[in-house]
């Protein structure tokens, strides 16, 4: 196998970075993700000069509409929907050419004939080099149906035909990545049946957030901070990702996942792993997921009788929201009366390994908290011996606040003398915030991720071991609460949760910050 | 992004003047006092708090007052978007006494509600006084942070103003379309012969940024990518008159040309050649088109290259037109020239792939904004601006 050489055109450039030719294909065209975020993301890339020149847009999606029908959509979707407005006709047309439709069930063969015909008249037209990148932009339950006809079809190239030089094939798919470790697995199984693991992108798209990439940058670009990452020097970490809103009428959809498997084994196990991980040996995917997959088997394996300890959930009850009354989760529309479904979990996870032994990462998520903020806050020790007498008990410990939003940013609390004849001890913040400093308009986490999957970097993407790891952690804290007899206590809406994820901290001295 | 706007109710602009031994350092302490009570916090406890943000420094010479002026709302715009100390000087040792006068004030964004706010110092010296003008600047510079030296009018290396700030910057950022392409060689030639030079950075090669990506695109494909080095005939268009010279922009373009694709310069009978890395010749051709009012002298305005084993029968034909002046006035940060270009690609056995992109405004303070945000350390400038002046001194003209 011989690598090609390199473009002598692209050596040293700097402009912004550019996608490879491809197709984009769209199952589900006709979704709400398609109008909301995908074309958005798509047309933006086009306004910033990050699409290549050899791209188009293939929906694929059951109901029937023409070409000019769903133009129409996705135009009105990006006139709506995208950051910037209004919509510049001279590009629109230009990408317009670009958009397909393909209409037929997922799960009729000649939906795929029809789009491996479409697919090449794409390549033909528009310059695509047959590079295709699929978007399973459906329920997971269509995955299996999808990926098995685009197999037969002869849709998905050869993993290593990419290597070559050949044309490549990518598939992109959205949480949940399975409910459970099992239909994880068997969801994993289903995909590789058509693509090698390299082929695949799993999309969260909090990795795709300006401040959770910085992280990699703060800890390893900056040799202050590494050396006193790890137990000798943190005391603890909190990780909270909190929403003010409710379940905004998808109580259907919320019955069935809860607040563990919507935002924890996935968001919030990533922003974990990214804060404990070990250096990578190169920014490459690989080397940035096999190090955050060692964090995931490190995490200590809870059993029944710690997950009552380190575990609690809750539910929210009535309450008010930024002066608002708001309605219990229970009186949420196709929300069951005796619900038992968490909408607030808060645990206690202990990483053993060399670097973080003995060190507890407090991690928190939920809905109808006072307010939406996702935080990683590193706590450090206390100063061995304190010199300064202070009536509430002397000098505060040290925290760095990594805002991931909103207001992302990172503050670092430090102690320092007020001005005066008297040594006075004040806790003061130095804050850096992206907004103030850079003040750009930053692109979507869904524009990042779509270009980086046409440029086949999947760093930031969960690989399958990940995801697996995740759900092994995750699947006992769900199946003890199963077991349980007692329903989640409730919180009232608008606070930080029930006293209990209070009393996780108490118990070891500590107590949550107030994000 | 609202206007950049200075604090309702903040500290006025308030002219400082002085003049003689120790002026300069009475101005600069009034100056920093200036600074101090610009971030007090305001005595009426209903207003608004102002937020200083600073993220570099930005050193901005002018040869005169009425330039200084000129381009102060430039860097009024800058630094809504990269938030700075702007020092500002006009230095005339030419003109009126000598003095050294000079006022700080808060510049301000309005953006999402935020009042987030940088800090500008107007310094205009005059007489002997331009010889602390440099030593004035230094000192108000924000320690720990980069320094950019925006350097308006000609530059003259041997000028002890520059070489002082220079010395003192992190990249020193000229326009050739102002100055000139042979003042920004000069500048990169003088940087190349210093132990801690700052890195060279002219407006016009971020101008050519958009183009040269586009020009790689010809290249990507695997199928196309041995027709890199069997480039037989390139076009160069600029918006000018006949028998203009090369201008700035194209000189940059040709020079990054023929740096990536190993090319060599001669001369037969004392005209330039240009010659692949296997020797064969490649044909270079500048010619122009009309200038739209509003558009710069000698502005890029396509390209055209051919590529293949035989000369008249090319595998590969690859343009890039802009449309002049077809920039929108209803788009979020785009202007009346804020151009279209036209990609397109034709290969000897393919349909022709055509791709229409925008080009960002075409503003001194967007070129200025993406420069500053650009690595400061840039290889393929260097060895651009080196291959360009073979062309410059060679005064390709419009045929």
């Amino acid at each position: 196998m011989t690598t090609p050489a390199p473009n002598p055109l692209r050596r040293g450039l700097i402009e912004d970075r550019t996608g490879d030719p491809c197709a984009l294909v769209i199952f589900g065209a006709s979704g709400d993700l398609t109008r909301r975020k995908l074309m958005p993301a798509i047309y933006n890339l086009a306004l910033s000069r990050s699409l290549p020149s050899g791209f188009a847009t293939v929906g694929v999606a059951r109901r029937a509409k023409t070409h000019a029908q769903f133009c129409a959509e996705m135009k009105e979707g990006v006139a709506q929907f995208s950051r910037r407005k209004p919509i510049d006709p001279a590009l629109w047309s230009d990408f317009e050419r670009g958009i397909g439709y393909v209409q037929g069930s997922f799960d009729d063969p000649s939906t795929y004939q029809k789009l491996a015909a479409h697919l090449d008249e794409v390549d033909k037209e528009r310059g695509t080099r047959r590079n295709r990148l699929y978007y399973l932009a459906v329920p997971p339950a269509e995955f299996a149906t999808i990926v098995a006809n685009l197999r037969e079809a002869n849709l998905v190239a050869d993993a290593a035909a990419e290597r070559s030089g050949g044309p490549w094939t990518r598939i992109i798919i959205e949480k949940p990545f399975g409910d459970d470790l099992q239909s994880s697995r068997e969801l994993n199984d289903c995909i590789a049946s058509a693509f090698a693991e390299s082929q695949v992108f799993r999309i969260d798209h909090y990795l795709g957030k300006e401040t959770v990439q910085n992280l990699l940058v703060f800890r390893f670009a900056n040799s202050l901070f590494e050396p006193t990452w790890n137990r000798e020097h943190v005391d603890n970490v909190q990780i909270t990702v909190a929403e003010d809103i409710g379940v905004e009428g998808r109580g259907k959809f919320y019955e069935q996942i809860g607040v563990t498997k919507d935002i924890v084994e996935n968001h919030l196990m990533q922003l974990l792993c990214l804060t404990a991980m070990e250096p990578p040996i190169s920014l490459s995917a690989d080397a940035v997921r096999d190090e955050k997959v060692k964090v995931l088997r490190s995490l200590r394996r809870m059993e029944a009788s710690t997950i009552r300890e380190n575990v609690v959930r809750g539910q929210y009850g009535r309450g008010f929201v930024r002066g608002e009354e708001v309605p219990a989760y229970r009186e949420e529309p196709d929300v069951a009366k005796d619900s038992r479904v968490e909408t607030y979990v808060a645990m206690k996870v202990l990483i053993d390994n060399w670097r973080w032994g003995g060190v507890p990462f407090y991690v928190r998520a939920g809905k109808r908290l006072p307010r939406k903020v996702t935080e990683i806050a590193i706590q450090f020790k206390q100063v061995p011996h304190n010199l300064f007498a202070a009536p509430d008990g002397g000098v505060s410990p040290n925290v760095l606040a990594v805002r991931v939003q909103p207001d992302e940013g990172i503050a670092l609390r430090f102690t320092t003398k007020e001005p005066g004849n008297a040594t006075v001890l004040r806790d003061v913040a130095m804050d850096f915030r992206y907004g103030s400093a850079f003040g750009s308009n930053t692109p979507e986490a869904y524009e990042r991720l779509l270009l980086d999957a046409m440029r086949g970097d999947a760093t930031l993407f969960t690989r399958r071991d990940e995801v697996e790891e995740q759900w092994a952690f995750i699947d006992p804290v769900i199946d003890a609460w199963r077991d349980q007899a007692a329903p989640p206590p409730i919180y009232p809406a608008g606070t930080w949760g029930p006293e209990q994820a209070d009393d996780l901290l108490a118990r070891d001295g500590r107590r949550w910050r107030r994000p | 992004m609202s206007a950049p706007t200075t604090p309702a109710g903040g500290a006025p602009p308030a002219g400082t003047s002085d003049a003689g031994t120790g002026g300069a350092a009475r101005l600069i302490a009034k100056l920093e006092q200036e600074l101090r009570d610009l971030w007090k916090p305001p005595e009426d406890p209903a207003a608004t708090p102002l937020t200083r943000v600073c993220t570099m420094n930005i050193g901005v010479v002018a040869p005169s007052r009425e330039l200084l002026e000129r381009y102060t709302p430039v860097i009024d715009e800058v630094t809504a978007s990269i938030p700075a100390r702007a020092i500002l000087a006009s230095i005339e040792p030419d003109g009126g006494a000598d003095e050294i006068t000079g006022s700080a004030t808060a510049v301000c964004s309005l953006s999402g509600g935020k009042n987030i706010c940088s800090e500008r110092i107007t310094l205009a010296v005059h007489g002997n006084a331009s010889a602390r003008a440099a030593s004035a600047i230094e000192a108000l510079l924000v320690p720990e942070i980069p320094t950019a030296l925006v350097w308006l009018g000609r530059v003259h290396t041997d000028d002890p103003v520059f070489e002082d700030l220079a010395g003192e910057a992190h990249r020193v950022v000229l326009d050739s379309e102002y100055t000139s392409i042979s003042s920004v060689i000069h500048v990169a030639a003088w940087a190349r012969g210093q132990r801690n030079a700052p890195e060279i950075v002219d407006l016009a090669w971020t101008r050519i940024a958009v183009w040269q990506e586009m020009l790689a695109r010809f290249f990507d494909d695997l199928e196309t990518r041995p027709l890199a080095s069997k480039v037989t005939r390139l076009v160069l268009k600029q918006a000018c008159d006949p028998g203009a010279g090369i201008g700035p922009e194209g000189a940059l373009m040709l020079g990054w040309i023929g740096t990536r694709l190993g090319w060599k310069t001669s001369r037969l009978a004392g005209a330039l050649r240009l010659k692949r890395a296997d020797g064969q010749a490649v044909t270079i051709e500048l010619a122009s088109v009309p200038r739209p009012a509003g558009v710069a002298p000698h502005t890029l305005a396509g390209f055209m290259l051919e590529a293949g084993d035989d000369p008249k029968a090319p595998l590969l034909r690859g343009s890039i037109e802009r449309e002049l002046a077809s920039g929108l006035t209803d788009q979020e940060d785009t202007t009346r020239d804020a151009d279209v270009i036209v990609w397109r690609c034709a290969k000897a056995d393919r349909a022709e792939i055509e791709q229409r992109i925008r080009l960002g405004a075409n503003k001194a303070a967007k070129w200025l904004e993406r420069t500053l945000h650009r690595p400061a350390r840039d290889v393929a400038f260097a060895e651009s601006i080196a291959f360009a002046e073979h062309i410059v001194e060679d005064g390709l003209t419009v045929s």
